[in-house]
């Protein structure tokens, strides 16, 4: 049974892999823009002059790209090549290639957004589950307001307005960037104390941000829960509040909060592209934007398949796992 | 009556203050267009950059526009983006999770399949792709069409689960064996009982619509023609408004947006307590 | 399937979910510093470098410019030729040139040439290389460098950078000693040289033969990075110690060819070259004084970034227009082909409804000014305004007068429509779509409201593809400038308006107006013939031209284009400025060497 579950669900992973590809490969090419063309003459454009013989040079870069040949090839070739992880050379970029580009990009956008999702998450979860006991530390209550309005301000906005305030006007934090320019990345604890510290400011607007969503969405389930019958049994066996508060209210109102995470962490990357371009910070999000503007094809595939594998990916797992924390849930539902 | 309602409010004091709260938004409006001369949001309108003054009660922009008058023209454009757009897109969404529960087989299998490949591709991409391809900029119907082509996908999958386990309700057993043909059934029985989810889905997807457009326009995807928040906020961006003290500029907009969104959550907040009854508040 | 709660089974469960639980916050804290340490590793080795010397900031020299959201994208391409790499955001500094030239004071600057002639018919040029000029890796350069550049590039043609432009005159480079070289043309070239020095963004680069030549890809595609083998090789005092979409630094060498003989050794020990992290962050970078010079910012921040930090200045100090006359001037480029702009009546009618001073005046808070003509008005083109007036007077193309407008338009019978927008006698009305650039955002707006007041109705906007479309003629309406004259020599601007040329082989794409006339042609074909030092003759011809250009009035003048670039003197002095200005200063043309040679470091 359990087998024949897996086999299906990975199936289904690989079909919406597929499907996902080939909408990536088509929808950059909507447009008809000549990508090679539109960065040459974007060069052009910059350098202020007139370059002669463009149109040949186009041709010439064209044919090297292997956009001259017929679409239904390009698809082909563009279908083994993911396969095997090459994403041939960015447009944009010649001669680095994509995969590279990819792998200097994506641990800024996976730490930066998946650190503060889960932080986040967890201190809205707690912060929720908190406001539904009367015997909580007052002062929370009192948070309730200011969160929700902060959560309210797009958290790009909050950006802005935070690097005004906390960067410039008290210097507290750095303006911009991933670390301080003349540094070189690398292991050295200070240079890692040097990319935390320039973090802070995107971190909390992402997080000061989102966490309204998570803490009201926690208080709602765990409103929904404190009706259930196992507590007033729970209550009436005569347990202290806090084991009944923890072990049996908290466990159950996760699940939910769980399932909304993992649908949470499919849009991080959308988020990215507006924080990331806000705050200068060298990820995927913006690498994603650049290259949509540049259509850059080769880098918004590269890009977009490797955020479709990672979403679907969390997506399996958490199908696989979410059946071992919920026991009622079982692999024969249909 | 008026006791009733009295009482409601006092034990659903969020929904009320969501509602003030948006009603605050359109009173601005419909003032505004009373005292301001609307021609005067375009640019060349009087001398650029001035703080507010009794001519001029938001100031002007690098442009020289009125910005009272561009706050008055752009909310209702930017509201309508989100508005349109969230209605498309939960009617839409609603339709298909209604046929994909009740008719499975095929149209359920491609259905789910579309809403789980579309809700992978990441929704911002697709927007701007879709927004780089229209000559222009796009327009605010262009823009209310692009993010109502994404708007219908999580609504969809959020009903669909509803309506699945309304399915298994008792009630439906019986309009089934009473012999009342299926659209009935979901006209009659299952729509009324899924309101709270629809309302509550479409304040969602109103926010999401108006957040997706204020996000393309702040990234230079709009038109620059428009008067809409996201675009002013775009200009403030472009000039360093908040750099260089031109506080009346970007305070009203963003003043708007957090009264927009703050009153569309305290709505949901609201409508998630009729729809759940153990969040009620004891009167 | 049963789930039996078997006292071991859920024991089991427990247990997992309680360390999963642990290890997962664990993992959730720690994220970071992996995270982090990952990161790291991917840019040290995109980067090249796992170390960089300690420099302090007084010793440094930081510039911003380019990229794109923040990132550099050509930032493993440090030969220029190729079509993708960018000159303004790296290779400008250590790519030196035969020589270089400066506008403002109409002087050519020799640095690697010594020397050079032309033969009587300008069939022939010789240069002559200095004998003290070396390669970083200790190789002389010679005229075999020279003699290699200039015929791989005829070789190529338009697969690189400027392959076309020599293409189309150069028949061979030939070395007679290992100090000189002679070109041989096609046909007469009397600007070659002066084409070749380094000027705004117009210049030939000099690469190493013994480098390139050993390589299996050509000048075309080989990107001549590898830190390693200390590439890119170069005869400038830089050494490139790191390049990456972040950033890209430079290190002073220890030895430099031209020291005492073309310049003094730069004072600054490193350059530091930063993509631009947007307005806000420009202003707050200089006030802060992260940066020293960086790309343009808009009029209106310029007070607040004086306020709040005095040590910065400008080209014309602290008052406007707080930089300088570029090379480069902007007009409204309509379609002479298509549309309604295709009758040169309509296109005059079009230019009167255009209030230049109103342009300058919203879209630039006064920091700019009008052109009347498509040349910056600089020492050595002074001439070609002073000889144009009489017909300037007759022809004038900055007059702001509706009247005079609308009176054209109804004469062609067209009439308003309700909206108030004129309407053609067969009944479309008269809408435009006007695209360009971020360099123009400023002036779009302006320009579609006072169209509008004027009876046109118009929008702006930006498209990525733009650049495409307006090169290839698919525009009604364009905001861009013009790439050509900026000396004696009238005849960049002229050819920008050619059709065809029958002295030279081969078409230019540089006509974006899409005009047309055999006898402006002609004109500007004999003056290429023609050396640019018979200034007689050059204002000869350019009156001429004009004379048939002016009543066709083929792109609309509005103003004249400016750098305004803030300067930090808290660490660094010497940058030219209105009392001395001896180049441009803007570090993101093919000049900046001269700056960066005059740099004196403060006690800061």
């Amino acid at each position: 049974m359990r087998a024949d579950y897996l086999a299906k669900r990975v199936g289904l992973f690989l079909l919406i892999l597929w499907l996902a590809s080939t909408i990536n490969f088509f929808l950059p090419r909507l447009g008809g823009q000549d990508p090679v063309r539109a960065q040459l003459g974007a060069q052009a454009a910059m350098g202020g002059g007139s370059q002669v013989g463009m149109k040949e040079m186009i041709a010439e870069y064209d044919s090297r790209f292997g956009l001259t040949k017929p679409l239904w090839e390009q698809y082909l070739t563009y279908l083994n090549d993911t396969a095997h992880l090459n994403f041939n050379f960015s447009m944009s970029a010649y001669p680095t290639k994509v995969i590279d580009i990819i792998w200097r990009s994506l641990p800024w956008t996976l730490t930066l957004l998946g650190v503060t999702t889960l932080m986040a998450w967890t201190i809205g979860t707690v912060l929720g589950a908190l406001l539904t006991q009367p015997n909580a530390p007052r002062f929370l209550k009192f948070l309730l307001a200011p969160i929700l309005t902060l959560s309210a301000i797009p958290f790009f906005l909050l950006g802005l307005l935070l690097i005004y305030l906390l960067g410039f006007q008290l210097r507290w934090f750095p303006l911009a960037g991933g670390y301080d320019q003349g540094l070189l990345p690398a292991l050295d604890p200070k240079i890692i104390a040097n990319m935390i510290y320039h973090s802070i400011l995107p971190a909390l607007s992402i997080i000061l941000a989102s966490i309204g969503f998570w803490t009201l969405g926690m208080r709602g389930v765990m409103i929904s829960t404190q009706g259930e019958d196992y507590l007033l049994f729970a209550e009436s066996k005569g347990l202290r509040g806090a084991t009944v508060f923890w072990r049996y209210a908290i466990r159950n109102a996760l699940l939910p909060q769980l399932t909304a995470l993992a649908l949470a962490l499919g849009n991080v990357v959308s988020g990215a592209v507006l924080v990331e371009v806000i705050f200068q910070y060298p990820g995927v999000g913006s690498l994603l934007y650049q290259s949509i503007r540049a259509s850059d094809f080769f880098m918004i595939q590269g890009v977009v398949f490797m955020i479709i594998v990672a979403i679907g990916v969390a997506t399996l797992v958490l199908d696989i796992v979410y059946p071992l924390l919920d026991p009622r849930i079982s692999y024969a539902r249909r | 009556m008026a006791n009733d309602t009295w009482r409601y409010m006092r034990r659903n004091p969020e929904l009320i203050v969501g509602l003030c709260l948006l009603g605050v938004l359109l009173l601005f409006v419909a003032i505004g267009h009373a005292i301001v001369d609307l021609d005067k949001a375009r640019p060349l309108s009087g001398r650029p950059l001035l703080p507010p003054s009794p001519s001029l009660p938001f100031g002007s922009d690098k442009q020289g526009r009125n910005l009272l008058a561009v706050m008055v023209i752009g909310t209702p454009q930017t509201l309508e983006i989100g508005v349109l757009a969230g209605l498309i897109g939960v009617t839409v969404g609603t339709m298909l999770a209604l046929t994909s529960a009740f008719y499975r087989g095929t149209a359920d299998a491609i259905i789910r399949g579309v809403v789980d490949v579309g809700l992978t591709i990441p929704g911002l991409m697709v927007l701007i792709t879709l927004a780089m391809n229209v000559k222009g900029g796009l327009s605010i119907p262009q823009m209310t069409l692009v993010v109502a082509a994404l708007a219908w996908l999580f609504p969809a999958r959020v009903i669909r689960a509803q309506v699945l386990s309304a399915r298994e309700r008792s009630y439906i057993d019986i309009a089934r064996l009473s012999g009342m043909p299926t659209p009935m059934i979901i006209i009659k029985e299952v729509l009324p009982n899924l309101m709270p989810f629809i309302v509550a889905s479409l304040v969602g997807s109103v926010s999401a619509a108006v957040l997706a457009s204020v996000g393309l326009e702040v990234l230079g995807l709009g038109s620059f023609d428009s008067l809409t928040i996201g675009m002013t906020l775009y200009w403030v961006i472009y000039y360093a408004a908040i750099i260089n003290s031109w506080w009346w500029w970007w305070i009203p907009p963003i003043v708007i947006i957090i009264i927009l969104f703050t009153g569309l959550f305290m709505i949901a907040v609201g409508l998630d307590e009729i729809s759940n009854p153990r969040l009620r508040r004891r009167a | 399937m049963q789930e039996q709660a078997k006292p071991t089974h859920s024991i089991n469960r427990r247990q997992f979910l309680r360390t999963a639980l642990l290890t997962g916050s664990v993992a959730m804290v720690a994220a970071a510093v992996p995270g982090a340490a990952f990161a790291s590793t991917r840019q040290v080795a995109a980067g090249q470098a796992t170390t960089l010397k300690v420099v302090p900031r007084n010793q440094t020299l930081i510039t911003v410019r380019g990229g794109t959201q923040g990132k550099f994208t050509e930032d493993q391409l440090w030969n220029p030729f190729i079509a993708t790499a960018n000159h303004q955001t790296g290779p400008q500094f250590v790519c030196e040139p035969l020589a270089f030239y400066s506008a403002y004071q109409d002087k050519m600057i020799m640095w690697l040439a010594s020397a050079y002639e032309y033969s009587p018919d300008y069939m022939s040029l010789t240069i002559h290389t200095r004998p003290e000029a070396m390669w970083s890796d200790g190789v002389p350069f010679t005229a075999d460098d020279v003699a290699y550049t200039y015929n791989s590039l005829n070789a190529l043609g338009s697969k690189v950078k400027w392959g076309a432009d020599v293409n189309q005159v150069l028949d061979t480079a030939t070395v007679t000693d290992p100090h000189t070289v002679v070109l041989k043309f096609k046909s007469p070239a009397p600007r070659f040289f002066e084409y070749s020095a380094y000027k705004y963004d117009i210049g030939i680069y000099m690469m190493p033969k013994h480098i390139f030549e050993k390589q299996s890809q050509d000048i075309s595609t080989f990107p001549h990075w590898d830190v390693s083998k200390d590439w890119p090789v170069t005869t400038s005092p830089w050494k490139v110690v790191y390049s990456a979409p972040d950033q890209k630094v430079f290190d002073l060498r220890d030895k430099w060819w031209g020291t005492g003989i073309v310049a003094d050794m730069p004072k600054p020990q490193r350059l530091v070259y930063l993509p631009d992290p947007g307005e806000q962050n420009l202003a707050q970078g200089m006030i802060s004084n992260s940066f020293d010079i960086v790309t343009g910012i808009q009029p209106t921040t310029f007070p607040t970034v004086f306020a709040a930090n005095p040590k910065i200045t400008t080209w014309t100090g602290q008052q406007a227009p707080f930089g300088y006359m570029d090379w480069w001037p902007h007009s409204l480029y309509v379609n002479t082909r298509s549309g309604p702009t295709a009758d040169k009546d309509i296109r005059w009618a079009i230019s009167s409804y255009i209030d230049r001073d109103q342009i300058v005046d919203f879209a630039w808070a006064g920091a700019a000014s009008t052109a009347a003509l498509p040349l910056p008005q600089y020492p050595g083109t002074q001439q070609f305004y002073d000889a144009s007036q009489s017909l300037l007077q007759q022809y004038n193309t900055l007059e702001y007068n509706p009247a005079k407008g609308d009176a054209i338009f109804q004469s062609k019978g067209y009439a308003k429509g309700p909206d108030g927008i004129w309407v053609a006698p067969d009944g479309t009305p008269m809408n435009f779509d006007i695209i360009s650039f971020f360099d123009f955002t400023s002036v779009g707006p302006v320009l579609v409201e006072q169209l509008k007041r004027a009876g046109i109705s118009s929008n702006y906007s930006e498209p990525p593809n733009w650049f495409d479309r307006f090169s290839v003629g698919d525009f009604s309406m364009a905001l861009f400038g013009h790439g050509g004259s900026y000396g004696p020599d009238p005849y960049y601007t002229l050819r920008l308006y050619q059709t065809a040329s029958v002295a030279i082989v081969a078409t230019h794409q540089t006509n974006y107006s899409l005009w047309e006339n055999a006898q402006y042609d002609k004109i500007v074909d004999d003056v290429y013939a023609k050396s640019p030092t018979d200034h007689a003759a050059m204002v000869d011809a350019w009156t001429q031209a004009m004379s048939i250009w002016l009543p066709e009035l083929p792109d609309i003048q509005i103003e004249q284009g400016y750098h305004r670039l803030p300067t930090n003197e808290t660490y660094w002095t010497g940058w030219p400025n209105a009392q001395n200005p001896y180049v441009n200063s803007a570090f993101f043309h093919l000049t900046p060497a001269l700056i960066v040679h005059k740099l004196q470091p403060t006690s800061a």
